[in-house]
């Protein structure tokens, strides 16, 4: 991940760090990172971020799921045939519970590594530089490059430390 | 002090009580691990005891095919349903109060299938064939019948499994990148195993919001479809006392009647000896309470719905059957099982009752002794009272059987004790959220 110059503000509250953004966002800097401890619902409703592609990913996973789960039940046993109980080899009210679980499976597992890949990417493409009290208590947000109005914008938010990032 | 500082004072504190409960274990935490290890040698050596010397060291015999390794399979089945009901239902529910709760919850529902999982397997007599129930091609051109419940239960017991699993993983996250940070060593490193490279980014959060919300929705039909299908094991047939259309919802209800009880049992000790009763407060047992009443009311209903119907029916096995559950050989754990899932749980609706450790703990673990017997008395009373009197025979539990029984639940605590020393029981994230919502709303408030 390649590091970016920038200023960086530290907010113990996330209401203030939230106000940062909007503020950042009114003032045009449209690329504003942040890192928290907590997904605080101000703090991802200031940073309008566009929706994640999960959804996406998880209804194709889930199809795919679907597809196999077919696939699974009516190919195998057409391809080997053997009469039980008279019923029919194709029994379809039967089969969807096995293509229902395997739906959820597939769904399931491609919404994890959705998730995985999606914060992986994230994390490659966007630097926030690390802190570990972004874990804990504090909240960060990250203005790209660096220009003296947005220190003055962060510190009037109410940031506790504003600081710059090589 | 001022709302920011009030905030991430609030934030440090719920930290220091995670970070509290993976102190180095006393003697205590020692002496469980013991009994739960010395459980779980118990339940391998009666198994041995099958595999070495056949099915006969259990009491199953003709007509009696199903007996206490079945019941086990269908309770600890149960008891894995109250985490995804805590974690993902009331998750769709907006219900504030699982938030301090659900992490004990969705670990309990893991290890409960892992538990469930190995007594199909049990049962078998001879394990090593295990994965004949798997569809793999084979020089037999056989192939495993996608009609039958028990291939049902395989898949559905696996998808359960693995989306338990990966919801838990995706909640345990942040929670570990926060404890990664302030730990060093090997316990660091297992913390970063976790965390999987998170940092708390608006980025991450975006996607792990999404993500976690589409896992309540699978995780929620799926709770549902798990028990129906381990419901169908029993009602696809036509023994009577099982072939019933009451069974899948009178499953799920039980399964969640077990598993918030189990739930409770669980969590009275452990915020007591962990020291989160900051955190688990008594309003949290509160409403979970409430959910164990109401599911009891379902479960009393539906047992009242199956025995009056089959009373109505006129002379029929299926009415013979019930009630030769009520008045035969086993009557006593028919009335101890209506005790304890009927009568004790209207106690709850007494505030007293809710408000007092003892008395919840009293009432919810007498609930995970009648939801034992009533899957006991399901399974082996209508197997002994089977349609023609030629058919009639009778179970005893035999030894092996009972030392397996107690071996599934030192193996099942064994992991519980493990995760609640390893990883926090607590969701960090979500009660930090909750934290400065609440601080803001107080703020409001004042001002």
């Amino acid at each position: 991940m390649p590091r970016e110059p920038g200023v960086l503000a530290v907010f113990a509250d996330p209401s203030a760090a939230a106000r940062a953004v909007r503020a950042a966002h009114a003032a045009g800097q449209r690329d504003v990172r942040a890192a928290m401890p907590a997904p605080f619902p101000e703090m991802m409703e200031a940073m309008a971020q566009p929706r994640s592609l999960i959804g996406a990913v998880t209804l194709c996973g889930a199809v795919l799921g679907m597809c196999l789960g077919l696939w699974l039940t009516i190919g195998t046993s057409v391809a080997l045939p053997i009469s039980v109980g008279g019923k029919p080899i194709v029994s379809l009210p039967a089969f969807l519970v096995i293509v229902f679980e395997v739906t959820v499976l597939v769904g399931g597992l491609s919404n994890f590594l959705g998730m995985l890949i999606g914060a992986y990417i994230g994390r490659r493409k966007r630097f926030m530089p690390a802190d570990p009290r972004f874990l804990r208590d504090r909240i960060g947000v990250f203005l790209p490059g660096t220009s003296e109005s947005a220190r003055e914008l962060l510190r009037a938010a109410g940031a506790e430390e504003v600081r710059d990032v090589a | 002090m001022s709302v920011p500082v009030a905030v991430a004072e609030r934030m440090r504190s719920i930290d220091k009580s995670a970070e509290d409960t993976q102190q180095a274990p006393g003697l205590g935490w020692g002496a469980l691990v013991a009994l739960a290890v010395a459980c779980i040698a118990i339940g391998a050596y009666s198994w041995s005891l099958i595999i070495r010397f056949g099915m006969q060291y259990t009491g199953l015999n003709r007509p009696v095919g199903w007996g206490v390794l079945i019941t086990d399979f269908v309770f600890w089945v149960g008891i894995a349903h109250s985490g995804t009901l805590i974690s993902a239902i009331l998750f769709l529910f907006r219900a504030r109060f699982r938030t301090a709760v659900y992490r004990a919850a969705e670990a309990m529902t893991v290890f409960g299938v892992m538990t469930a999982g190995l007594f199909p397997i049990i049962h078998l007599g001879r394990p090593w064939y295990a994965f004949w129930i798997l569809p793999y091609p084979n020089q037999r051109h056989l192939q495993i019948n996608f009609r039958s419940p028990l291939v049902w239960d395989a898949f559905a017991i696996s998808t359960y499994f693995c989306v338990s699993a990966m919801f838990l993983l995706a909640g345990l996250m942040p929670d570990a990148a926060a404890l990664r940070d302030g730990s060093q060593g090997l316990r660091r490193r297992f913390y970063a195993l976790f965390a999987m490279g998170w940092r708390g980014t608006a980025e991450e959060w975006r996607h792990h919001g999404r993500a976690y919300l589409f896992f309540a929705a699978f995780a929620t039909p799926l709770v549902i479809s798990v028990h129906s299908v381990v419901s169908w094991d029993f009602a696809v047939s036509i023994v009577p006392g099982w072939h019933s259309t009451l069974f899948p919802p009178y499953f799920v209800a039980g399964a969640i009647l077990s598993g918030v009880s189990m739930v409770i049992t669980l969590l009275i000790p452990i915020r007591r000896a962990m020291k989160l009763e900051g955190l688990i407060t008594m309003q949290h047992l509160d409403m979970l309470s409430r959910l164990v009443l109401l599911t009891s009311l379902i479960v009393t209903y539906s047992y009242s719905t199956e025995f009056l119907l089959a009373l109505r029916g006129g002379a029929s096995p299926e009415r013979d059957t019930l009630l030769y559950r009520a008045t035969g050989a086993f009557w006593p754990l028919f009335w101890l099982m209506v005790l304890g899932n009927c009568i004790g749980p209207l106690f709850l609706f007494l505030k007293r009752v809710r408000g007092s450790l003892l008395g919840l703990f009293a009432v919810c673990a007498l609930v995970n002794v009648g939801m034992w017997l009533e899957r006991f008395n399901i399974v082996v009373s209508s197997l002994e009272h089977n349609r023609i009197p030629f058919d009639w025979g009778a179970y005893h539990p035999r030894l092996a059987e009972i030392g397996i029984t107690v071996g599934s639940f030192g193996w099942f605590f064994f992991w519980f004790l493990l995760f609640l020393k390893l990883l926090p029981s607590v969701s960090i994230a979500e009660l930090k959220e909750e934290a400065a919502h609440d601080h803001h709303q107080e703020a409001a408030h004042a001002a």
